[in-house]
């Protein structure tokens, strides 16, 4: 295996190289695979939800629907990590974890990261949009940065 | 179950900065913790039925009664969540008290911050380890569940850190600022100078506050709960029964212990409502533990907020309803929650961030001895206190605390 690549300013390091996947889940995956971003919808009900629970908290169905969404959003918050929790990860600091809301999904957000954009431009309410990064041949990863 | 049962007795272990109490077992400290609580109260092991526990404790209960020679254990069990539990610690003792489950409970909380187990230390996550489970592209293979793969990536690995993104969301709504942790943090720790026992003595200015280093922006180093090591424990059981122990009766006159269902993910995925994103998640244990106790927050003498962080503390601010939703910074700005001069006295033992971090344990200490009237930075005449857990997972817990007739 090899050091998956960094392509992005501060992006952290990669916890896992593999996706982590149920019958839920896989199209989501397969999807970035595609570098295209979804999100699952109650096929019943059409209410989304994040990450994709095994039930609707509305409707009580299992069904899911991915649908694909355009790869824009809002910024709903985020935070600057300057000190490193443990020492794999001193050299990836700083880096700017990020929850987003994304457009077409109403409801449900995306947690990620701000990268290639400088700290303090960061700002809640910015517009944002996805960017990709193939981390292994197996698991691609959505970013976000500045749209 | 209100008025219905008191807390009698308080024990505490010396206390230790993080890892300094080794070579001690943390069962020697619960231990400890529980007979000087238990002789405080005028009480022995053989009076002790019931352990009221939150979070793990970290103590087993079995192991407790065998070690302490409890002749008959008719309770035993433990709020989930972590710090969260810690008011509500009580509030199921009484109910358990006043359900004729058991007589005499105790609660409590020891910890020991070694390198191999932190409490609420940063969690290192899932590591490279594709080729460990061969499990294939999505066969997985460690301790990465198929919901948490859509977080784990973000590299969020502590609850500072799902915290801080809460207050960054709060800044942004309610234009709340660093200055108004630093109010937190300062208050506070000018409680803490004032009591021998308080581990942070120093003075803290503003300038201090804004020269630490920044952890995860926008919280830096003050806003951070200390670490330490001890235990502490307190002992429950029927009022009728407390009037005739040493101490004047602190009555559990409210609680609640759980929290709005779809506001769940305040530590994990951070899907919580818009309304209520920026919040502590506490607004419906409020409701049901004034309704419970059959007062408001102007009848609140002194409030007790868990603060694993501070602006933590502004949060519940609001959800208590010290002040409106979004103005918790103003509030704290004007003075409202110092010591002697504030409309609303909060953490006057120095909390977590300055007295003693023995997760939210101390918060009822102070609470059990501002009703006793012993209190070193005392509350004059207090009669109603507010005692809270730690902003967390559900349940989240509040109790309040009265004295009696």
């Amino acid at each position: 295996m090899s050091t998956p690549a960094i392509p992005f300013k501060y992006m952290p390091s990669p916890l896992f190289t593999d996706p982590y996947a149920d019958a839920w889940t896989v199209p989501f995956w397969e999807a970035t695979m595609r570098e295209q971003l979804t999100a699952p919808k109650c096929t019943n009900c059409g209410k989304f939800r994040l990450p994709p629970s095994r039930w609707c908290a509305q409707c009580h169905m299992q069904d899911l629907e991915y649908v694909d969404l355009p790869g824009t959003g809002t910024l709903y918050s985020f935070i600057i990590v300057r000190h490193a929790l443990t020492p794999d990860q001193k050299d990836y600091v700083p880096y700017i974890p990020a929850v987003v809301d994304a457009d077409g999904a109403p409801g449900c957000r995306f947690v990620s990261n701000i990268v290639d954009v400088e700290p303090e431009d960061v700002k809640v309410g910015m517009p944002v949009k996805v960017v990709w990064n193939r981390v292994s041949e197996t698991l691609t990863l959505p970013f976000w940065t500045a749209a | 179950m209100k008025d219905k049962a008191a807390i009698v007795g308080i024990g505490q272990t010396e206390r230790y900065r993080r890892g300094a109490s080794l070579p001690k077992s943390m069962m020697d400290m619960a231990i400890e913790a529980t007979l000087k609580a238990l002789d405080d109260a005028g009480l022995t092991v053989n009076d002790l039925d019931g352990f009221a526990f939150y979070g793990g404790a970290p103590a087993d209960p079995g192991s407790m009664a065998y070690l302490l020679g409890v002749p008959h254990v008719k309770f035993a069990a433990t709020l989930t969540a972590g710090g969260s539990g810690a008011a509500g610690s009580v509030g199921m003792a009484a109910a358990v008290i006043n359900a004729g489950l058991a007589n005499v409970c105790v609660s409590l909380f020891v910890l020991q911050q070694v390198p191999t187990g932190r409490f609420g230390g940063s969690s290192e996550g899932p590591r490279r380890l594709p080729s460990a489970g061969g499990g294939g592209a999505y066969g997985g293979s460690t301790n990465v569940s198929p919901e948490a793969a859509f977080v784990s990536p973000a590299s969020i690995m502590s609850p500072g850190h799902n915290f801080s993104m809460l207050t960054q969301r709060h800044m942004y709504q309610y234009g709340t600022k660093r200055e108004h942790f630093a109010e937190v943090c300062i208050s506070q720790r000018n409680n803490a100078m004032k009591r021998p026992q308080s581990v942070r003595q120093t003075p803290l200015t503003l300038e201090d506050y804004f020269a630490a280093r920044m952890i995860s922006d926008p919280l830096c180093l003050f806003d951070y709960t200390m670490e330490d090591d001890g235990a502490i424990a307190v002992i429950t059981t029927s009022v009728d029964r407390a009037r005739d122990l040493p101490h004047p009766p602190v009555l559990i006159s409210g609680s609640g212990i759980g929290g709005t269902g779809n506001n769940a993910h305040l530590l994990g995925n951070f899907q919580m409502p818009d309304l209520s994103f920026a919040s502590a998640g506490a607004r419906d244990v409020a409701k049901q533990m004034y309704a419970m106790a059959e007062v408001g927050p102007q009848d609140v003498d002194v409030a007790l907020l868990y603060d694993h962080f501070s602006p933590m503390v502004l949060m519940q601010l609001e959800d208590f309803q010290f002040c409106p939703v979004g103005e918790s910074g103003p509030f704290v700005a004007e003075g409202n929650i110092r010591y002697g001069t504030g409309s609303i006295p909060v953490n006057t033992h120095g909390g977590n961030l300055s007295d003693f971090y023995c997760p939210g344990m101390t918060h009822i200490v102070e609470g059990v001895e501002q009703i006793r009237g012993t209190a070193i930075n005392q509350v004059e005449g207090a009669e109603i206190a507010l005692v809270t857990g730690g902003p967390s997972s559900i349940p989240m817990t509040g109790t309040i605390l009265k004295k009696d007739r």
